[in-house]
């Protein structure tokens, strides 16, 4: 089994080496291709109704997508584990329980950024664990296709790079999408999607200058973001700081709001309640925030987490500590938007800096 | 504004050297273009880092709650507004605040700036005499200040603050704003169908992260009514019943001590217009009552008060 | 409940206060008075209890209408709660109609314990009124309580 599948990526990898599968597209002609796309698959795509903010959404016409954008406000996390989603319904008090219908749909996601489909590498180590799966969560995201679309122009506040990711970041997509200004360059990364791209009709070859040209932008993207975060002993420096009254002053502006825990492509904490009248009732799962006072309240009234200092650490810790320890990565992908969208302009790369430059 | 922010640093200087407070919490420059963010200066040696121009946008108050040290805040117009609210609700103890009060013709929406260059990401940013200098990769811009204010900036009747310890700089006269309560007046001509349905999309947006509530220095109790279990009120997921109910009782909460800061508005992650409410009831606490939030110390709240003549007409 | 079927009966929530409007209703029973029954009573101290809350809450679960009631304002047992009451109704009744409650479905009334006809004569002309609003739907909650679907 394991060299069927050493094989195929092998053969893969010269395929895309000797670029035979990479396919391109004029740019007139990409909202017949998701059209295409729409009628066979619940396609979501960056849509904008004001022409500024950009939401995943799902469109059933090509034209509805915005294809030019620098990131989505929210997180496209929504779409695989969504802000309000019930679990079941019961009746009699509980001691009937209804599952949610599942759907079998398929969906294809089109345009998300290298830094939101690494994030759901990064859910998957949560939600889709050997022990343990989350149904809610591994159904859609086994149903899901993705197409990532590389970032030719990273915003001021992006730091993809500075967490070892990358505007062309090609890891967790199906089929990587690069815009060559006047066409859109498609390269198979799983066989999901090289599978996909032989359905889809209108496709050209890709030319050798289509591929070179689409290096030439990764190299201008990577070298758009000057924002460095000094990674290598942070994990150790964050074990040894846990007690330090460095976090007294990193907490001070923070309004414990949880626009940041809300925006961001990889915070997961949720909350469970509850919904009855009478004996028939929902139980509906919800984002929660660690930086929400009640987060951590015990029904004692002991509280582990009481101010702000305490809940500002678990963050950092979280991201760049507890998580590395138990899953050998770092929960942020330098997206920016818990940087755009706080409104007391917290700042999570300098917050490590400050970290790193503790003596 | 360069000579207020040269007085503003002399103030927070002598402040801490004298220490008349423990820590000058201010603004300094925020680590994007067009961003202020709050400081704590606590040495007087750190002066320097205090900033005082059109970015200046948090409404510091909110981190006077529950201090135990002695503070001196750099409050706007309305910023000294809800402090005068908090001192008359006993949630602040005068004596431990220094209010450096800075007469305010009007902060920025970068919003604005960013809806006027098509979404542009903006680089760089300075402003000088009124003018903003908006920098990007492949454009430059200058822009008018005042062309790009807070809605709350353009509906404000005291840019002085009503009350402080020290003033920085001259008062600047107050002006008759340019749009009070445009848009309240015009959706009230609306049919009650129309309402509910302009609500029910713009509520609709909400993911209930209560930033806007974390962002009210008026918001500080314990326990909100929508954090309440026994009874819960209003459910916690994004329902648009639930969320309506939430925003509905959350203005009704600001009846008579919301300022309009605006700070709600700006903590919004997804842009819904809340003073389409706290605006509304401000105008019928004005019309009723003849009241406005914390023009005074020693006032109290409209709904803590009443009188004998109030308007009873729709009472049966 | 079935709308539908046109034999739909509106179902009013009334707040009284325990001093005058629930006294009134009392009387307005002893005296034999018809009124109509589509109203249920939630007795409170006094109407500067009622926390608008409640009445958004009530809304929220499917009560087509609401009536608060206390005593005349210089009448009440703890001598002004229902002057501060005043006050946060009109705000409230201002509010919600702004915001698209249609307005009539939510009432307020100042009904003495004497005033047993008043008090009949209110329920009346509160269930005619909702009664042509037809049943609530705008803050209801989905698949809430009574039954009601959205």
């Amino acid at each position: 089994m394991k060299i069927h599948l050493w094989l195929l990526f092998l053969k893969m990898t010269l395929k895309i080496l000797l670029g035979e599968l990479m396919k391109t597209i004029k740019k007139d002609k990409i909202a017949k291709l998701l059209d295409f796309l729409a009628d066979k698959y619940e396609l979501f795509a960056p849509t904008s109704k004001d022409g500024l903010v950009v939401s995943f959404e799902r469109i059933e016409e090509g034209k509805q997508a915005k294809l030019r954008f620098y990131n989505s406000n929210e997180a496209p996390k929504k779409l695989f584990f969504p802000q309000s989603e019930t679990l079941f319904s019961y009746s009699k008090g509980g001691r009937e329980t209804v599952p949610e219908p599942k759907t079998e749909q398929q969906r294809i996601i089109f345009g998300l950024k290298p830094c939101d489909t690494k994030s759901l590498s990064l859910l998957d180590k949560v939600f889709d664990t050997t022990d343990f799966k989350d149904p809610y969560y591994t159904q859609k995201r086994g149903n899901t296709i993705i197409f990532t679309l590389a970032c030719n122009r990273p915003q001021s506040s992006c730091f993809c790079t500075a967490l070892g990711l990358g505007p062309f970041l090609k890891e967790g997509a199906d089929v990587f999408v690069v815009d060559l200004d006047d066409k859109y360059l498609f390269e198979p990364i799983t066989q999901t999607g090289e599978d996909l791209l032989k359905e889809i009709p209108g496709l050209e070859e890709a030319a050798e200058k289509d591929i070179s040209y689409a290096k030439e932008l990764a190299g201008g993207a990577e070298a758009k973001i000057t924002t460095k975060i000094q990674l290598d002993s942070l994990k150790e420096k964050l074990d040894e700081i846990f007690n330090e009254s460095v976090w007294d002053e990193i907490h001070q502006k923070c309004l414990g709001c949880g626009v940041c825990t809300y925006l961001c492509p990889t915070c997961h904490c949720f909350d469970i309640v509850d919904e009855q009248v009478n004996d028939k009732g929902k139980r509906i799962r919800i984002w929660d925030s660690c930086m929400y006072p009640a987060f951590t309240l015990e029904a004692s009234g002991h509280n582990p987490k009481p101010t702000g200092k305490e809940r500002m650490r678990q963050r950092i810790m979280h991201k760049f500590n507890y998580f590395v320890e138990t899953y050998d990565e770092i929960a942020c992908v330098g997206c920016g938007r818990c940087l755009r969208n706080c409104p007391a302009c917290m700042d999570i790369t300098k917050v490590i800096e400050q970290i790193n430059n503790l003596k | 504004m360069m000579d207020l922010q040269t007085k503003l640093r002399e103030e927070a200087k002598r402040l801490l050297e004298e220490k008349k407070v423990d820590v000058v919490i201010g603004y300094e420059d925020g680590s994007m273009a067009l961003r202020t963010t709050p400081c704590f200066v606590k040495d007087p040696r750190d002066v320097e880092r205090l900033v005082w121009n059109a970015l200046c946008e948090n409404n510091l108050a909110k981190y006077l709650i529950g201090r135990t040290n002695k503070a001196a805040v750099i409050a706007k117009g309305c910023d000294v507004r809800s402090i005068v609210v908090l001192i008359n609700e006993k949630q602040l103890e005068k004596e431990n605040i220094i209010i450096i009060g800075m007469p305010c013709a009007g902060i920025i929406d970068r919003k604005k700036i960013y809806a006027y260059l098509g979404g542009a990401d903006v680089k760089q940013a300075n402003i000088e005499n009124g003018i903003i200098n908006v920098k990007g990769d492949g454009f430059e811009e200058k822009l008018n200040v005042h062309d790009f204010l807070h809605d709350s900036c353009l509906a404000c009747r005291y840019r002085n603050p009503v009350f402080c310890d020290i003033l920085v700089g001259e008062e600047i006269p107050e002006v008759e704003p340019k749009d009070e309560y445009g848009k309240i007046d015009q959706l009230e001509e609306k049919s009650s169908k129309e309402r509910w349905q302009y609500f029910s999309k713009e509520l609709s947006k909400c993911v209930r992260c209560y930033a806007c509530r974390q962002a009210c220095p008026l918001c500080y109790c314990k326990t909100c009514f929508v954090d309440q279990s026994f009874p819960t009120w209003f459910g916690k997921s994004t329902d648009i019943s639930d969320t309506f109910s939430f925003h509905l009782v959350r203005a009704l909460h600001m009846t008579g001590r919301c300022v309009d800061c605006g700070a709600c508005v700006r903590a919004c992650p997804n842009n819904i217009d809340l003073r389409m409410l706290t605006k509304k009831i401000e105008k019928d606490i004005k019309e009723l009552f003849d009241s406005e939030a914390g023009l005074s110390i020693g006032e109290n709240t409209p709904l803590a008060s009443f009188s004998e003549d109030d308007p009873q007409d729709f009472i049966g | 409940m079935d709308k539908k079927a046109g034999n739909w009966e509106p179902k009013i929530l009334a707040f009284l206060c325990s001093w005058c409007s629930y006294a009134g209703a009392d009387l307005a029973g002893v005296s034999r008075l018809q009124y109509p029954t589509n109203i249920r009573i939630i007795k409170v101290p006094c109407s500067g209890r009622i926390n608008p809350v409640f009445i958004v809450k009530a809304l929220q679960v499917g009560w087509d209408g609401v009536l608060v009631s206390g005593c005349h304002p210089g009448d009440c047992h703890y001598l002004s709660g229902n002057y501060y009451a005043r006050r946060r109704f009109t705000i409230l009744n201002r509010l919600l109609e702004y915001a698209g409650i249609e307005q009539g479905r939510v009432h307020f009334a100042w009904i003495s314990a004497g005033e047993g006809k008043k008090f009949a004569k209110t329920v009346g002309e509160v269930t005619e009124v909702i009664e042509k609003l037809g049943p609530a739907t705008r803050l209801v909650k989905a698949e809430l309580g009574n039954g009601k679907k959205k």
